[in-house]
């Protein structure tokens, strides 16, 4: 077991010494932008520490590392949109309705939970939860703002709901 | 993951359910926040939770998804979540120094409640709030806490989501002498004229009895009677055995942190209850003990003074961001 373990270990130590240089290359063509590259590929090879099990089957390492990388750009790339709206809606509010500053983060990190949690939901879906659990509009005003049956409502936001408690933490 | 995947990590361990018990929840979570809930359905709710432990599991998570939801204010989350596909491009925003920026301070945008059927009580990280509930009880919130408040003719009930609360509650004056539940996921708290304190935290659902006596009606197992000077807590698999109170459990109401050669790592955690934002011990210091009466008013100042009286150093990432570690060597 112990010896597994420290082989596996092993295996991480070589891949990272072979490869870190061409996936931190590889992230910042994509990213454009040395620092989110460097944190980026080390976010890859702590990935990779966590399923070292799966390393032992490796045969295209290169390959490997680019599918987890793309996995955590992507996820990246949603934090940063997410970012960006949040501050948008933020200074678009009046000013006797902008949260104190130490609810801000609070506020950001509790919308990318919920963001994470609707990852993968058809756009529908997503807009008629969202509508009906943060803007409590009632299902008939959601069918007449999408256009769709209230059934589809219904069924769209119990299909919200469903997925965010598959994946809450 | 990503940033936040550990701290999520820190507070998870919520059973596993499978997508049809997702669903049936989903269901009943819809059924009883529309305005025409009845108190039928909040039975038959109940019921189909104590039916099988995954229905109660699912239900759990369900709490934990509105509760979540419930944070955010509508145009906020709204114009945050449902951005344009389009917008999932590259947004090179130095987010900590614009958030810092960022406008005025009051508060007032917090959405409506989410429960049409109960009044919904919250505290924010850092804020206590005191409650009179009418009949002559009074409810204190701890920080980052959240209740639903339901007072029918049967039964005065607290459904305590989460967080901490004090309760004193005096005997229902009327014909029927309604008792005085606290309602945690792990089981019920059964008051008629008591002082005492429930804390549900990570999972964990603890009971202390100041003055009266309670009885503990856990979702599994038999019922225990609690006495005054007595703590006891419930889990999924029943109530503890009682043993004696903490008497500082109750510090907490004069605003007090209180620590007799507490780990470090233990009163750091606890005090970041208090703190908004990340609030780090290292692991090589968190074993060094800790002792004295803090103020939780200003928990800046808390840490600020640790390094007078232990050998540790407090750095500031941001202020949202703060972790005690070990002195660096020749500082």
């Amino acid at each position: 077991m112990a010896d597994h373990a420290f082989a596996s270990g092993d295996a991480v130590q070589a891949l990272y010494r072979a490869h870190h240089g061409w996936l931190h290359n590889w992230l910042r063509a994509r990213l454009g932008n040395s620092f989110d590259a460097a944190d980026l590929a080390h976010d890859t090879f702590v990935r990779v520490l966590r399923h070292r099990h799966e390393l032992e089957a490796l045969r295209e390492p290169r390959a490997y590392l680019a599918t987890v990388a793309r996995r955590l750009m992507l996820n990246h790339h949603r934090r940063r949109s997410l970012e960006a709206a949040y501050l948008e809606a933020l200074a678009a509010l009046p000013p006797a309705q902008v949260p104190p500053a130490e609810q801000r983060l609070i506020l950001l990190e509790t919308l990318n939970e919920i963001d994470d949690m609707l990852d993968g939901l058809p756009p529908r879906v997503r807009q008629a939860f969202l509508l009906a659990q943060l803007e409590g509009l009632s299902h008939a005003e959601i069918a007449a703002r999408l256009g769709v049956s209230l059934r589809s409502v219904h069924r769209y936001v119990t299909r919200g709901l469903e997925q965010c408690i598959m994946v809450v933490s | 993951m990503h940033h936040g995947g550990e701290l999520r990590a820190g507070l998870a361990g919520l059973p596993p359910v499978d997508r049809r018990a997702a669903r049936q929840a989903a269901g009943w979570l819809l059924r009883l926040n529309s305005p025409r809930a009845t108190e039928a359905d909040v039975r038959a709710c109940d019921a189909w939770r104590a039916s099988k432990a995954e229905h109660e599991h699912a239900w759990q998570r369900a709490q934990r998804v509105n509760a979540r939801l419930g944070l955010i204010p509508a145009g906020l989350g709204m114009a945050s979540l449902n951005r344009p596909a389009q917008a999932s491009r590259r947004a090179a925003l130095k987010t900590l120094a614009a958030l810092a920026a960022a406008g005025p301070l009051a508060w007032a945008a917090w959405r409506a409640d989410p429960f049409d059927w109960t009044a919904d009580l919250r505290t924010g990280v850092g804020e206590r709030r005191s409650v009179a509930l009418g009949e002559g009880s009074t409810l204190e919130l701890n920080t980052g806490s959240a209740v639903d408040i339901r007072f029918d003719g049967a039964r005065r009930l607290l459904r305590l989501r989460e967080g901490e609360i004090a309760v004193r509650a005096v005997a229902d004056a009327g014909p029927s002498a309604r008792p005085f539940i606290v309602r945690a996921p792990q089981g019920d708290i059964v008051a008629h004229e008591a002082r005492f304190c429930v804390r549900l935290l990570r999972g964990a659902c603890g009971v202390s009895v100041q003055e009266g006596a309670l009885r503990l009606d856990p979702a599994r197992g038999p019922s225990l009677a609690l006495a005054a000077g007595m703590r006891a807590s419930l889990s999924a698999g029943g109530a503890s055995e009682p043993l004696a109170a903490d008497p500082h459990a109750v510090d907490w109401l004069r605003g007090v942190l209180y620590a007799d050669a507490a780990k470090l790592g233990a009163f750091l955690a606890e005090l970041g209850r208090y703190r908004p934002g990340l609030l780090r011990c290292d692991p090589a210091v968190a074993g060094l003990r800790i002792s004295g009466a803090f103020q939780l008013r200003d928990t800046d100042a808390v840490l600020a003074a640790l390094p007078a009286t232990l050998p540790v150093a407090v750095r500031y990432r941001t202020p949202y961001w703060v972790t005690v570690g070990p002195r660096a060597a020749g500082a």
